[in-house]
């Protein structure tokens, strides 16, 4: 019975991973087929004839790379702002007792309960104001703001769980708050700055509501705009063309997910028993 | 070492921040003395229609150096909202491309230039009556009709003349004419009709002409809502013909009209209805050895009409060049023009000269003359102009045609939700 719970795990395993990257599966699928199989009632993964024009479609699609380009760029700088910011942050909010900690929560869940239609206009005016609408400033910026109340309160859940007496230890071997800090406290936060730096670049590489409509120049728009462009007006999808730009959207946050895997794991799982 | 790692973060964020300074900011019009340029949001999806629609632009921009066009490529998915903001922040573009019936709200709050007094006479009656005034609120011309698409049939004529029918021609067929070739074809496994209708209101109130249901009298906030005979004749005849007849094929009262189209390509549904600009995905996409025709425009009692909400070209009143910008769009909308965008585009021109244009072209090359000669039943569509059209559509109409077509509820209490739901909204 034993030797059956092993094997049956492993089975269960590879379910959970095929219906989790299912999804994936079938947007690859649909990235190589021809609109014809895409529109007959006969369902394959694997298509009848690979059909690669697609690719060739979305990449001829203007600006595609250069919308990834500038995604790539509004989100590594909106993960890094957000992770500078925070990191400190965090700590305060978790270490602090009274009115900061009150005031800090509070901003959070009130920034998390507003509707984003609700702040576009004003949001879109300030900025204006500041000559960074259609600027990838004012999005990295506006992305920032976004995603830091909750990047914070994720980052001060991974805080708590560092126990007060390593900084004890350390200040009654004469390091400062400072040094603390630094050599400690920042260090054992790994896990949680890199699943939360993640949830950031993920947050910001697929907005698409602030950056259709703080971006108007088409050489600032990033990458979900651009792939809008595929669905057209009186129902018309290109879905061959729009799963291969889909899929060629993915590959970064794929990749950066597979670099930083170990880490995000050890990340969440602390946050999981600490948090 | 740690310091190392933060150091390198801020230097990665300046990086990124200066690259995104230096690629941000868009283009502005020229300095005193220097060219005016015009922004043109355009909404243009399909690659031939973006090359159709920079072919234009370039030959006005070579012919006008002292007014430049600059195309603003955008995606349908949230434009509304888009404009709202600019319109509001100020920032809206100088030409706007979209339909009829999202510009009439911005009409009405006073966002989009009066017109009237730049048209042309000429396009003025180029344009079919209908047609014109789904672009005219209070008496103000506020935009040029561009594109526009019908309701057709589309049918595989093997399983047509297999069913001993005779393929309608004329110049319209009527819907009891559809009911029959319906019932006449639905065979084994085989239905008579595919028709998506997952979101029906569209398609209940486009058609709702021929049979003479209008819907809405009156305009803006005064608007009042009539479900009579004339509007539930549509959706009664669809209930008979599924559950009565049994020639709709039911999954696809449940889908769109693209996933519809897929039982027509499969030979499980003899015709289907969908819209016009599907010709050209149905000339790329069938299988070889289908044999489809087109049938000509659908006549209820009242003719063939249908209701018609164009794509449009507008310009913002605020924008400092709107003369400029509506001359931009006569040059956009004269017949060589609309027709080559049309083409692309797959739908039917809305000014009579582009029709004519398109039809000596295409001929009947793929049911084009038919759908084509469906250009001249367009007739104004009164929803656009209700105020509260949207907003019932989306909460009140759709979700009751849909129960009404799962047999949920009957046509009273259909009637009864449609009135009802209007009143609530507007009261």
């Amino acid at each position: 019975m034993r030797v059956l719970v092993r094997p049956a795990q492993y089975v269960a395993l590879a379910g959970y991973i095929v219906f989790l990257g299912f999804p994936l599966l079938w947007l690859i699928s649909a990235s190589v087929k021809s609109s014809a199989e895409l529109n007959s009632l006969t369902v394959s993964l694997l298509p009848s004839q690979w059909h690669w024009d697609n690719y060739a479609q979305a990449l001829a699609r203007q600006g595609l790379m250069s919308s990834a380009a500038n995604s790539l760029v509004v989100a590594l700088a909106s993960t890094v702002l957000v992770i500078l910011i925070a990191m400190p942050a965090a700590y305060v909010l978790a270490r602090l007792k009274g009115a900061i900690r009150v005031a800090g929560v509070g901003w959070i869940l009130v920034s998390q309960v507003f509707p984003v239609i609700l702040i576009i206009l004003p949001l879109f005016l300030i900025l204006r104001t500041m000559n960074l609408t259609d600027s990838l400033v004012g999005l990295t910026l506006v992305h920032t703001t976004y995603t830091l109340p909750f990047a914070l309160w994720m980052l001060q859940g991974y805080v708590v769980g560092i126990p007060t007496e390593l900084e004890e230890a350390g200040s009654m071997d004469g390091a400062t708050r400072l040094t603390v800090l630094r050599r400690i406290v920042f260090p054992l936060l790994a896990p949680g700055i890199v699943a939360t730096a993640m949830f950031s670049f993920v947050s910001s590489w697929n907005e698409f509501f602030f950056a259709l409509v703080l971006l108007q120049s088409p050489e600032n728009y990033t990458l979900p705009i651009t792939l809008t462009s595929f669905i057209g007006g009186e129902g018309k999808v290109a879905l061959g063309p729009l799963a291969a730009g889909s899929f060629l959207a993915a590959i970064p946050s794929i990749v950066f997910f597979s670099i930083m895997q170990k880490k995000l794991t050890g990340g969440l799982m602390a946050g999981a028993v600490k948090g | 070492m740690k310091t190392r790692g933060v150091s390198t973060a801020a230097c990665l964020t300046v990086t990124a921040l200066l690259v995104a300074s230096c690629s941000g900011g868009g283009g502005d019009e020229g300095g005193d003395g220097g060219p005016v340029t015009l922004k043109f949001q355009s909404l243009s999806d399909q690659p031939a229609a973006i090359e159709a629609t920079e072919k234009i632009v370039g030959e006005w921009n070579d012919a006008h150096p002292d007014v430049q066009v600059e195309i603003v490529p955008t995606g349908w998915d949230g434009v509304y909202d888009k404009l709202i903001t600019q319109f509001n922040g100020g920032a809206a573009p100088d030409v706007i491309h979209y339909e009829a019936a999202s510009i009439v709200p911005f009409a009405r709050d006073g966002y989009l230039a009066d017109l009237s007094e730049y048209m042309s006479d000429e396009r003025k009656q180029d344009i079919p009556e209908g047609v014109l005034d789904s672009v005219t609120v209070d008496d103000q011309i506020v935009a040029y009709p561009t594109e526009l698409q019908s309701y057709m049939v589309f049918a595989n004529k093997k399983l047509l003349t297999d069913a001993g029918v005779e393929i309608p021609t004329g110049d319209t067929m009527t819907w009891d004419q559809l009911r029959e070739i319906a019932k006449a074809t639905t065979k084994g496994k085989t239905y008579g009709l595919g028709w998506g209708l997952s979101s029906p209101t569209a398609a209940f109130m486009t058609l709702a002409p021929g049979f003479g249901g209008e819907y809405f009298s009156g305009t803006g906030q005064d608007a009042q809502i009539t479900v009579g005979d004339g509007e539930m004749a549509l959706p009664e005849l669809v209930d008979a013909m599924a559950y009565q007849d049994k020639s709709i094929l039911p999954v696809t009262l449940t889908q769109s009209g693209s996933e519809a189209i897929a039982s027509f390509y499969a030979g499980q549904t003899a015709m289907t209805v969908q819209g016009s600009y599907q010709a050209a995905n149905i000339a790329k996409d069938a299988p070889k050895d289908l044999e489809w025709v087109v049938l000509p425009p659908l006549a209820g009692p009242e003719g063939a009409g249908q209701a018609a909400n164009p794509q449009t070209l507008s310009v913002n009143i605020d924008s400092e060049h709107v003369e400029e910008s509506a001359e931009f769009i006569e040059f956009f909308t004269e017949a060589d023009n609309l027709a080559a965008l049309n083409e692309a585009d797959a739908l039917i021109p809305a000014t009579t000269s582009a029709q004519k244009v398109m039809a000596d072209k295409l001929g009947d090359e793929n049911g084009w003359s038919t759908i084509l000669a469906s250009g001249q039943h367009f007739v104004s569509a009164p929803y656009l102009f209700a105020d509260a059209y949207a907003q019932w559509k989306d909460t009140v109409a759709t979700p009751a045609y849909q129960r009404f077509l799962a047999q949920e509820t009957d046509a009273a209490g259909l009637q009864t939700q449609l009135t009802d739901g209007w009143d609530e909204i507007t009261q």
